[in-house]
């Protein structure tokens, strides 16, 4: 009984934090979501015209598919040239420090602040950019390419310039976990590179793969400033969508759009940790 | 049937091999007994191809396998640590080779279960197939990686250190098994060791390296009780060995009877074997090498007596307890040591033995 009571007392600083700072906030949200906003002010009385508005205009249900899709699409990217470098770092660099030394290089635009780092491409994909002139300075292209900024394209490679080490990181460790003597017994056993690959390094690398997706997701699904400044203003997230509403105090809308981000993010989740049980793995 | 032609291998400038030669013929079992850093290791992953030689030839079969790929070498190799697939069951582990290797691979599946099961069955492993790696024991991996290695039917088996992780009691059993389940398939291995009395129980034919040559090689028995080199006796921990200024007059005063003088006087280098010496209390009429008792070991079926030369040396001495019953002998006090001249050794500056 008291090791019983010891156990709750020990539970309880978290408990209590997670009750505060996590459900309180999701069920504050929920129930947010359900009152009534008229232009001017928000009441408590409990309605689904919020939801209702939400899903039957094109503005907010387009800007959840936008967001959908351009959060599969950096994620996809992302683990396109994230799988590689990490398989690089992890497998081919035998030498720890080095190992160290090349992950902490994916890291230096971390030393300088978010907007600074998403405003650099501006100079780099305008019309009169880096991009562009070298392009059409090496004989490649005539005239410049305009879809590069101000574009979802242009969204789109902030967004995987930003996140793509999130996915590096997770896949490197878990690789160069992999111990050298299963690589060794299978190419013994008579398994080629490819093999080796697809059979050994890939399964047990699937764990980074899983915690750099989840990395990716939750901070892509939340963004909305990448897309504004790279974008113009024309490519709206639901991260933008929140932020409107609530610089014009429609809370309630607000509401919506965070419970329908933070379904999709949960059941990504979700499908995920189910894929690949981490508590075994890490 | 496996023929190492004159391997040499360094790392950073410094030979961890140095030109080795030695065949292996059918259906035998070799044991490579070395100190760790004697290139035991190294030069049994240059013969799975894990690691390119600097220099010399592997032929099988009468064909050079030198250049050829670790997969299309068909060697065997079952590493120290196991190295089983974490994310694969037992069965699934021990199939990895038939399913996925490069050349013939199988593609029945039954015909895999039937391969697989029956070696599950021959190492003992039957009712473990469904269980992932990190559920069994010590014991039970090592099997599993045993049988991943011999179900692909290699032409030779290479162990490094097979019973270095298991406890004694399980190293006894698995070293009856491993020659059993050897003698069931008729293949040949390759077993290296650290530990003298696993190379003297399993090989048919014994190895010894140090520095990355090899010292010696021959019978077990005839490596234990005639070692042509120091190297060899000092490997087999039963030797004491005395060198330097004081040997001769520690001969001449152990010695019982008439001394080989002229071998003596070549001599750089002497072995005695622990269980050959006798203890005897210092009187009037006994002769013998005096020395100080500092302590004993019980060892169950013998014991070890630990005692200091006037050289400060330390010399062993074995009793098994067939023979005598337990001596009791004070600490600190002086004792005679004595052996005869016919199980004394010794070796001239090279380490060679004088015979």
């Amino acid at each position: 009984m008291r090791s019983n009571k010891g156990t709750w007392l020990l539970l309880a600083p978290g408990m209590i934090w997670i009750l505060l700072f996590l459900v309180a906030p999701l069920i504050m949200m929920v129930y947010v979501s359900f009152w009534t906003q008229t232009t001017f002010s928000i009441k408590p009385d409990l309605t689904t015209q919020s939801w209702v508005n939400f899903f039957s205009s094109d503005t907010y249900f387009g800007a959840l598919l936008r967001t959908i899709r351009i959060w599969l699409t950096v994620l996809f990217v992302t683990l396109v040239i994230g799988y590689p470098v990490a398989l690089f770092i992890g497998q081919f660099i035998k030498n720890k420090t080095l190992q160290t030394a090349l992950l902490v290089t994916c890291v230096i635009p971390f030393w300088t602040s978010f907007l600074i780092r998403v405003l650099a491409w501006r100079p780099m994909l305008g019309k009169e950019g880096a991009i562009n002139i070298i392009l059409q300075k090496i004989g490649f292209i005539d005239a410049p390419i305009e879809v590069l900024l101000f574009t979802e394209l242009s969204v789109i490679i902030g967004m995987v310039q930003i996140y793509v080490v999130f996915m590096v990181g997770p896949i490197a460790f878990m690789i160069g976990r992999i111990d050298e003597s299963l690589i060794e017994s299978a190419r013994d056993l008579g398994a080629s590179a490819t093999t080796i690959f697809r059979r050994i390094i890939l399964p047990l690398s699937m764990p980074g793969v899983i915690v750099g997706s989840i990395f990716v997701t939750v901070m892509v699904l939340g963004e909305f400033a990448t897309a504004s400044a790279l974008s113009g203003r024309k490519v709206n997230l639901l991260g933008n969508i929140i932020i409107t509403q609530v610089g014009s105090l429609k809370w309630a809308f607000a509401a919506v759009a965070g419970v329908v981000l933070t379904v999709v993010m949960a059941t990504f989740v979700a499908i995920m940790l189910r894929i690949v049980n981490l508590r075994n793995q890490i | 049937m496996l023929e190492v032609r004159s391997i040499s291998k360094g790392f950073a400038g410094v030979p961890a091999v140095n030109d080795i030669s030695f065949e292996v013929s059918e259906n035998e079992y070799i044991t490579l007994l070395g100190s760790s850093g004697s290139g035991k290791s190294v030069l049994l992953r240059i013969i799975a191809g894990l690691l390119e030689p600097d220099a010399g030839e592997i032929i099988l079969r009468g064909e050079d396998i030198s250049k050829r790929a670790c997969h299309e070498r068909r060697i065997g190799f079952v590493q120290q640590k196991y190295a089983l697939f974490p994310h694969l069951n037992v069965f699934d582990n021990i199939a990895f080779g038939l399913r996925h290797r490069n050349n013939d691979r199988i593609t029945d599946e039954s015909l895999i279960t039937r391969k697989v099961s029956e070696m599950i069955e021959l190492v003992g492993l039957v009712g473990q197939e469904q269980k992932m790696t990190g559920q069994i024991s010590g014991g039970q991996k090592q099997r599993v990686s045993l049988a991943r290695t011999l179900v692909t039917s290699p032409e030779i088996c290479l162990l490094d250190e097979p019973l270095g992780a298991l406890d004694a009691n399980l190293r006894e059993r698995m070293t009856i098994e491993l020659q059993n389940i050897r003698k069931e398939l008729g293949i040949s291995f390759i077993h290296v060791t650290g530990n003298e009395f696993e190379a003297l129980a399993m090989g048919q034919k014994m190895l010894v390296m140090s520095e990355g040559h090899i010292v010696q090689q021959g019978e077990p028995q005839t490596l234990y009780t005639m070692p042509q080199d120091l190297t060899t006796a000092k490997s087999m921990h039963s030797f004491n060995i005395f060198s330097g200024d004081m040997m001769a007059d520690h001969l001449k005063s152990g010695l019982k009877g008439k001394a080989p003088s002229a071998k003596i006087s070549r001599a750089s280098h002497c072995a005695v074997r622990m269980d050959k010496i006798d203890i005897a209390k210092p009187t009037a009429k006994a002769s013998g090498l005096e020395a100080t008792f500092l302590t004993s070991e019980f060892l169950g079926n013998k014991v070890i007596y630990f005692f200091k030369t006037n050289d400060d040396r330390i010399c062993e001495v074995e009793d098994h307890m067939s023979l005598s019953e337990p001596k009791h002998l004070n600490p600190n006090n002086a004792y005679l040591l004595s052996w005869d001249a016919a199980d004394m050794l010794l070796y001239d500056e090279n380490k060679q033995l004088i015979s």
